[in-house]
């Protein structure tokens, strides 16, 4: 069973915001990343499935019903914006407490788990809190009904790596206690982690949509290397390498691929200095799906 | 249930504030009463003196003004501006404080439909006038019982006080109304003076003009002006069939737009 179904959901507003004949679906105990660079379409494409925003044309619904028609489908959802905001003059305890009251079953057992594993102080007031904390007040009012579906909106952003630590331990949890997560982020690599299948989306269209396995394959790499003496462009002619930039003695490049074939060919050149790290979004856009979407 | 005890506790401090100022207002007045009754005649003259236009604005009716329900009709129109600027503030920030304080987020994800959401914050603005309405009718009646110098038609007095609460739900919901149309209202306490006031110094001058009967029914501060609950002991149908009439046609209206609504995110 599908637990979202999107069906050529199109919503525009201003010049170039909005998305175009998005369509997408996620099964029951998938963790799914949507993944994309910022205003890409993702908050619009999560809005319009929460029942925030109404789409112009095309379908979004959870379990089978949309949220709009059937709002009490929404019993089901645990949802986390990418930025949190609470009635500023209750305690963290009311605010959890008042979240609780919108869902049918007791739910204090699980605000005191949750709040001791996020370290959350509940006696506090939100004003009081840090941007670090109000998202874990987010977290844990996201959670604390547990949710068969968990929707994430660029969940990570104010948490400490600590704090992402525990709070993706959560999310695995949940996904082994069977519930379904919608994950999105502009984070190649924190989705990585996490996700089972991944869609991308770029300029409110999705780009493609694959397999974590498959894309596990596929690396991706922005190398640097600086060598001891000049270097031919020639040497560089691997499959899965672009944005090759040659400078003097400085090679730059990106590379997607078994990662064993550029260390097998970077081992015979005489180095300097190497740099390995995590191209960014745009880059892996601009440089693979660009040409091949 | 669980939005309206919400709602009514964010309520409460405005509630108690409000109250004190209506209070306040009728206590100073009424504080005066006694030593006009004791100056009767010369009260009278003064007031003679003033054109027509001016007491037609302010509601003096010579006759009746040394009673207390006379005395009271008049400064009962502060009081009603006082209430109905409360009223305007209440329906203009309910619905929207969700967006003001980017609260919207946390609270349009919950299983409730955006209806119940505003009838649950209708009825807790509702409940709160009602709360400033009683205390503020209670505390009245003492001070009233106090400053009297004889017996007065308690009946008449309750009439006239009750439209206090009829002019409350025609801006409460006007501010509902209004509110609904704006993706995110940052100020409201300006908005709400301006249009009040706005309103009261038209109706006021209306009042004065010459087809102040056609023009009554643009202001909602003269359907109901005491000076004829006096003279009628009681209200013209037609002017209450209009209020209920606008009351429920800005609450559907306000219910169809915030259904209807996009939220946007905050950033």
């Amino acid at each position: 069973m599908n637990v979202i179904e999107i069906h050529h959901l199109t919503k525009n507003y201003g010049k170039s915001r909005g998305i175009t004949d998005v369509s997408l679906s996620v099964a029951e105990g998938e963790i799914f990343g949507f993944i994309g660079p910022n205003g890409s379409g993702k908050s619009t494409t999560i809005r319009t499935l929460l029942g925030l925003i109404h789409p112009a044309s095309g379908t979004a619904a959870i379990f089978g019903k949309s949220c709009f028609e059937h709002p009490e489908i929404r019993q089901q959802l645990g949802y986390l914006p990418s930025e949190v905001f609470y009635y500023e003059n209750m305690r963290v305890l009311d605010l959890l407490n008042y979240s609780a009251s919108f869902y049918k079953k007791d739910c204090s057992k699980r605000i005191r788990e949750l709040a001791a594993v996020m370290n959350l102080d509940l006696t506090k007031k939100i004003s009081d809190l840090s941007y670090g904390n109000k998202k874990k007040v987010g977290i844990v009012q996201g959670l604390l009904h547990e949710p068969k579906l968990i929707i994430l909106d660029e969940p990570t952003g104010g948490l400490d790596p600590l704090m992402q630590q525990k709070f993706f331990e959560l999310i695995r949890e949940e996904k082994r206690k069977g519930a379904t997560v919608f994950f999105s982020s502009h984070i190649l690599s924190e989705v990585q982690k996490l996700c089972d299948r991944v869609a991308f989306i770029k300029e409110g269209r999705i780009l493609r949509q694959e397999k974590m396995s498959d894309l596990q394959e596929n690396t991706y790499k922005r190398i640097s290397i600086e060598l001891n003496q000049e270097t031919r462009p020639e040497i560089f002619q691997l499959e899965g390498i672009s944005d090759l930039q040659i400078k003097n003695k400085m090679v730059k490049f990106i590379f997607k691929g078994n990662i064993n074939q550029v260390t097998a060919m970077i081992a015979e050149l005489d180095l300097r200095n190497l740099t390995i790290g995590e191209p960014d979004l745009e880059e892996i856009f601009l440089h693979y799906y660009e040409k091949e979407g | 249930m669980n939005i309206y005890l919400h709602e009514l506790r964010s309520l409460r401090k405005s509630v108690l504030i409000w109250t004190l100022v209506l209070i306040g207002l009728a206590a100073l007045y009424l504080s005066i009463y006694p030593s006009i009754v004791h100056d009767a005649d010369g009260y009278r003259k003064l007031l003679a003196t003033y054109p027509p236009a001016v007491r037609a604005a302010l509601g003096i009716n010579l006759n009746t003004i040394l009673s207390i329900n006379g005395y009271y009709g008049m400064i009962f129109s502060f009081v009603t501006l006082c209430g109905t600027i409360q009223a305007m503030n209440l329906g203009l920030s309910v619905l929207s404080r969700e967006s003001r304080e980017r609260t919207a987020d946390f609270l349009l994800v919950k299983p409730v439909a955006r209806r119940s959401i505003v009838s649950a914050k209708w009825l807790a603005g509702l409940t709160a006038l009602l709360v400033t309405d009683l205390v503020y009718y209670g505390v009245l009646l003492l001070l009233v019982d106090w400053v009297k110098k004889s017996n007065y038609d308690g009946e008449i007095f309750l009439l006239i006080n009750l439209t206090l609460l009829f002019l409350q739900m025609i801006f409460f919901a006007l501010g509902l109304l209004i509110s609904v149309f704006f993706n995110k209202l940052k100020s409201v306490l300006p908005l709400s003076l301006g249009t009040v006031i706005g309103w009261y110094m038209i109706g006021a001058l209306l009042a004065s003009g010459k087809e102040s009967d056609t023009v009554r029914y643009f202001s909602p501060f003269n359907f109901f002006p005491p000076s004829e609950i006096i003279q009628h002991a009681g209200y013209q149908g037609h002017y209450l069939t209009l209020t209920l009439c606008f009351v429920v046609l800005a609450l559907a209206i306000s219910y169809l737009v915030y259904s209807k609504k996009d939220i946007h995110s905050v950033s």
